[in-house]
């Protein structure tokens, strides 16, 4: 099997601050791949510079299209453009940062449906209707607009605005973060069963160090913007080598 | 087909000291498929870090676990993840699950990553409930609430779902009245009869007797004080 995405020796700076440097990653369809560390040490740096909103100093990011494969920093403007609107998707922490507020639940479900050339009504509504219904969101809200949404119907929303054109790789940035516990759970639910539904592959960033666990195969420790520990999730986790690892792991506070 | 060579197993603690602990020097094991083996020994002394070891939780710092003649190795979590997936079944001591997640979906998720068949993969998992006495009312609760019991059934039902060539068992009767614990047993001995190698920690002579075990004292082969 083929990864979908390989990131290889990837840096970011900002000015002489380092962002991330000498970031690597292997992500395999289906897989999902979870990133901590605490606040400041390059995990959104990281995750930004290999899904498109950031273009990173130097490195390598393959994608595997199925047909061939695409060096993502050395395409065209508009083929990234189009990537990233087909086979990429981004859920931000804050929905209000990947949702439009001003246009209705259904109209941000469409957006990018019409972006690759979908102009049928009746097939769209039906596309958003199947996708409320997955995200667990009462159909009769699709003509209401999202403020009138609670977070976690926000967030919901988010996640199916970026997976209706069935994108093969998600980045992720805190998606349980700011959210109430139980409605937490929820979404963590939800993520793991489309990602076994639809095979998705997953890079997800988190300080959360149980939900990682929970939906994680693989994890990267990432300190003062380099990865000090990568390997099988619950391994680094059970068994961590590093002792920044150790510190995270030993910090955590047991209920 | 489950064999340990050679393996040494240290813990390094960075932040006390750089505490060294050494548990494992030269821990040599077989399981032979149709096999249970029972780990016995008291409290610390590495049955779990052997199941571990072998499930990929813990790193070794030399030697070899073959899993049906398929390595080990850290450097390819990718393959670990495969095992995991096809070869190694594992049910813990505690039951760790999304929180508000339906008993039923609980059992039926291993069997999923299979068969995508999801009335078949339903049918299957209220078998093994039933079996092992999961009242019907409680399948679309959460198992958090449950009674220990309870919870330890339904980690059963989990992780023996599937017909795993190599079943790792951590104390999967620990909290189970006598009927309870009879089922489970009778479970473990149908997965070795249909040719599972299976290691275990029970810790009552009761089960590793009924399940026919051979023991092994880790204390005679752990370094760990």
């Amino acid at each position: 099997m083929q990864p979908i995405l390989s990131v290889h020796n990837l840096n970011k700076y900002y000015g002489n601050q380092v962002g991330c440097k000498n970031m690597n990653l292997t992500l395999y369809p289906g897989e999902v791949v979870g990133v901590v560390g605490e606040s400041g040490s390059g995990k959104t740096t990281f995750i930004n510079s290999i899904s498109g909103n950031l273009i990173p100093d130097s490195g390598k990011i393959l994608i595997e299209t199925g047909n061939e494969t695409i060096d993502f920093l050395e395409i065209s403007e508009s083929l990234k453009r189009l990537l990233i609107r087909t086979e990429l998707a981004f859920v931000h922490q804050n929905p209000r940062d990947g949702l439009r507020l001003d246009v209705s639940a259904g109209g941000n479900i469409s957006e990018r449906l019409m972006s690759i050339g979908q102009r049928n009504y009746g097939n769209i509504r039906q596309t958003i209707f199947k996708w409320l219904d997955k995200v667990e969101i009462d159909k009769s809200r699709v003509d209401d607009f999202p403020r009138t949404f609670s977070g976690g119907m926000l967030q919901r929303l988010q996640i199916a605005k970026n997976l209706v054109t069935s994108p093969k790789i998600i980045f992720m940035d805190e998606p349980t973060g700011g959210l109430d516990v139980s409605v937490q759970a929820k979404i963590l639910d939800l993520l793991r069963k489309l990602v076994r539904e639809l095979n998705l592959s997953v890079v997800i960033v988190s300080h959360d160090l149980a939900v990682i666990r929970l939906l994680a195969d693989k994890i990267i420790v990432m300190e003062n913007g380099e990865a000090v520990e990568s390997g099988l999730c619950d391994q680094v986790l059970d068994d961590p080598q590093h002792s920044y690892t150790q510190l995270l792991v030993s910090s955590v506070l047991q209920v | 087909m489950i064999e340990l060579n050679k393996i040494t197993k240290k813990f390094t603690l960075h932040n006390q000291g750089k505490t060294n602990i050494l548990v494992f020097n030269n821990l040599n094991l077989k399981i032979n498929p149709g096999e249970i083996v029972a780990l016995t020994g008291p409290s610390g002394v590495g049955k779990s870090s052997i199941l571990k070891m072998i499930y990929g939780n813990y790193v070794f710092q030399s030697g070899q676990i073959k899993i049906n003649n398929h390595n080990i190795d850290h450097t390819y979590p990718r393959n670990i993840i495969e095992l995991r997936k096809n070869i190694i079944g594992y049910v813990s001591q505690f039951l760790r699950v999304i929180p508000r997640v339906p008993t039923i979906e609980i059992v039926m998720e291993p069997l999923l990553e299979i068969n995508s068949d999801q009335d078949e993969v339903r049918e299957k998992a209220e078998k093994i409930l039933l079996k092992l006495n999961i009242d019907k009312n409680l399948w679309n609760l959460s198992p958090l609430t449950f009674s220990g019991g309870e919870q330890q059934r339904v980690n059963v039902a989990r992780g023996l779902i599937r017909n795993y060539p190599c079943l790792l068992l951590d104390e999967p009767t620990a909290s189970l009245d006598s009927v309870n614990k009879d089922i489970v047993l009778n479970l473990i001995n149908e997965k070795k009869d249909s040719g599972s190698s299976i290691i275990g920690i029970f810790h009552d002579e009761y089960s590793r007797k009924y399940l026919n075990a051979r023991e092994i004292d880790i204390t005679k082969i752990s370094d760990a004080k």
